[in-house]
């Protein structure tokens, strides 16, 4: 109650008729107020409390599928279809019909190279942008920002031919080099708006100092930037683990593929029970769910960095 | 510093180059600009493009929704920050996963037409995903709910940028909450919304893949189809390379448009360039 007073409306309630009442009852609904007040006082908390109960059905049309993923996970394909009892087979199953710990792998393996990767050029290139002026650098820059708008749909096909003409279809390799691609440009962005924010003189010090850019940059620059790595690697990861389009062309081995391409391979199928799907969705959807909840933060913060200034 | 720049610049000069390729895809297979004159005429293209524009409908929902919750969330009820994590959730979650419990959700038993029996509307109990049209609307609607956290946490980050001494004068000044709401706070807003527009656009345009792959398959017929996974679907199942790039050429200019539409608009707006 106290934040839903507080919050909205701050300075309402030490502006009102304080002034008569003795310290310390400041705040408080009181007895001895006049019935205006406590009507509405009455109103707003009514209010809050209609507000808590959308926002309660909001969350519940949010959750569901959770719920649903959960609860139809533990179910054989004839409890499925009857809604009632829980078993475990379909787990099993599951196991038998997608090598879920190779995929599970495959993801955290392409997940963590790509976005090495993906850091180590936008952290570099973000800092040069922010920091250095060199000849065509506002062109090169205003290029990254362009890529930023290539849907991966209109590059596809060629990339497809020319990763298949270097023999990198079906290799981690390639797929690691499409997401590198696809992750670079908002990388880059994001960290050039983040070094901007470093003052110039801290930079222009230490390279005084005889640290040179290079090392500038490593002991200086990158230690300091590490809020906006947490959000570029918490972007990527959430991205690539979640893709279909990329793995589903560049891993047509379901020995190499990450599991949300296998889940979805196993999905087109359409011949794998529901419970089945659900049991995988879960195994597919809970690490990204983790990194989410723990560097929630992070995330945010990259969404509206993403709005430049 | 040379050597610094040059480090630097070659992975960028890659990635721009990545992005370039696709014409590099077109020449690869050159016929001529009469590739462009046979698919504008082929018919499915257009088919394919009205449900693209259909998809757009659901924008004024995707952002007018999470527009609400946030005005809802910036009460800062008790757990909103838990009702926040909550909304946000399903960013973490792959279309893919999304998708097949959409699937559940519109089939014949599942839960929505279990909603309309119960609100004694058994009789337009229908497989929304088996009607061209019908699919579309199912797709559009799990896309809304996709979007609702991310476009939500914009609105709700764009709130807490506001001054609230200016809220409270236009309180003092009598204005009602609606009246705030929308004389006050939205126009103050109108980067953000800017910003959430772009980014729904985009993902309709070019995010929906996995969950037209896993929903509907493009079906059917080309209900579903839309410009992005035709790009897919000419290229990969039907083997048409040329004219996948094609279509994927046709996507990148709608996105660039796109881009430029909105550039125009901010630079309108503030009255000078970035």
């Amino acid at each position: 109650m106290a934040a839903a007073d507080s919050l909205p409306a701050p300075g309402r309630a030490p502006h009102a008729p304080a002034s008569g009442r003795p310290p310390g009852s400041g705040q408080r609904p009181a007895a001895g107020q006049p019935p205006a007040k406590r009507a509405l006082r009455a109103r707003r908390r009514s209010r809050v409390g209609m507000i808590f109960l959308i926002m309660t059905g909001i969350a519940v049309v949010m959750l569901y599928p959770f719920w649903y993923i959960l609860n139809n996970a533990f179910r054989t394909e004839s409890q499925f279809e009857r809604q009632g009892g829980h078993s475990a087979v379909s787990w099993s199953q599951l196991f038998s019909e997608l090598p879920v710990g190779r995929e599970l792998l495959n993801s955290t393996l392409i997940c963590l190279a790509s976005i090495l990767l993906i850091l180590a050029v936008s952290t570099t290139a973000g800092f040069a942008f922010a920091k250095l002026r060199y000849r065509a650098s506002g062109i090169v820059f205003l290029a990254v920002v362009a890529a930023l708008m290539v849907p991966l749909q209109s590059i596809i096909i060629p990339e497809y031919v020319n990763l298949g003409k270097l023999g990198l279809i079906n290799t981690y390799l390639g797929a690691i080099l499409v997401y590198v691609a696809l992750g670079t440009p908002f990388a880059t962005f994001l960290m050039a708006t983040y070094y901007r924010g470093i003052s110039d003189d801290l930079i222009e010090a230490a390279v005084m100092d005889g640290l040179g850019y290079e090392r500038t940059f490593l002991r200086i620059a990158l230690p300091l930037s590490w809020p906006a790595i947490a959000t570029v690697t918490v972007l990527q990861f959430i991205q690539i683990w979640d893709d279909l389009l990329v793995g589903l062309l560049f891993l047509q081995n379901p020995q190499q593929r990450t599991i949300t391409v296998g889940l979805a391979a196993l999905s087109a199928g359409r011949t794998t029970s529901i419970p089945v799907l659900m049991a995988g969705s879960f195994i597919s959807a809970v690490p990204a769910i983790v990194v989410y909840l723990i560097f929630q933060r992070y995330l945010v913060r990259g969404l509206t960095l993403g709005m430049g200034k | 510093m040379i050597v610094v720049v040059a480090l630097l610049g070659i992975p960028i000069g890659q990635a721009v180059y990545y992005s370039m390729t696709n014409w590099n895809g077109l020449t690869a297979q050159w016929i001529g600009p009469s590739t462009y004159s046979t698919a504008l005429s082929d018919p499915v293209f257009w088919r394919v493009l009205e449900n693209n524009g259909l998809l757009l409908l659901a924008i004024p929902f995707a952002i007018g929704i999470p527009l609400a919750i946030a005005a809802l969330l910036n009460e800062h009820v008790r757990g909103w920050r838990f009702f926040r994590s909550v909304y946000f959730l399903p960013t973490a979650v792959s279309w893919v996963v999304i998708g097949m419990v959409a699937v559940q959700f519109f089939a014949l038993n599942g839960l929505l037409n279990k909603m309309l029996a119960a609100v004694g509307l058994g009789s337009v109990q229908t497989n929304l995903l088996a009607g061209q049209r019908t699919a579309l609307f199912a797709l559009a609607i799990t896309f809304i709910w996709s979007m609702l956290g991310t476009n939500t946490i914009i609105f709700l980050t764009g709130m807490a940028t506001l001054d609230p001494t200016l809220l409270e004068a236009a309180r003092v000044d009598g204005l009602h909450r609606r009246q705030i709401f929308f004389r006050v706070t939205l126009p103050l807003l109108k980067r953000f919304v800017q910003f959430s527009f772009v980014i729904t656009v985009i993902s309709a345009f070019s995010a929906l893949f996995s969950l037209i792959f896993v929903m509907t398959n493009g079906g059917p017929g080309f209900g579903t189809t839309t410009l992005e996974f035709f790009v897919y679907q000419s290229a990969f199942s039907l083997g048409q390379f040329g004219t996948g790039a094609l279509y994927g050429i046709i996507l990148f200019v709608i996105m660039i448009v796109v881009g430029l539409v909105q550039l125009r608009l901010i630079r309108s707006e503030d009255g000078e360039g970035w």
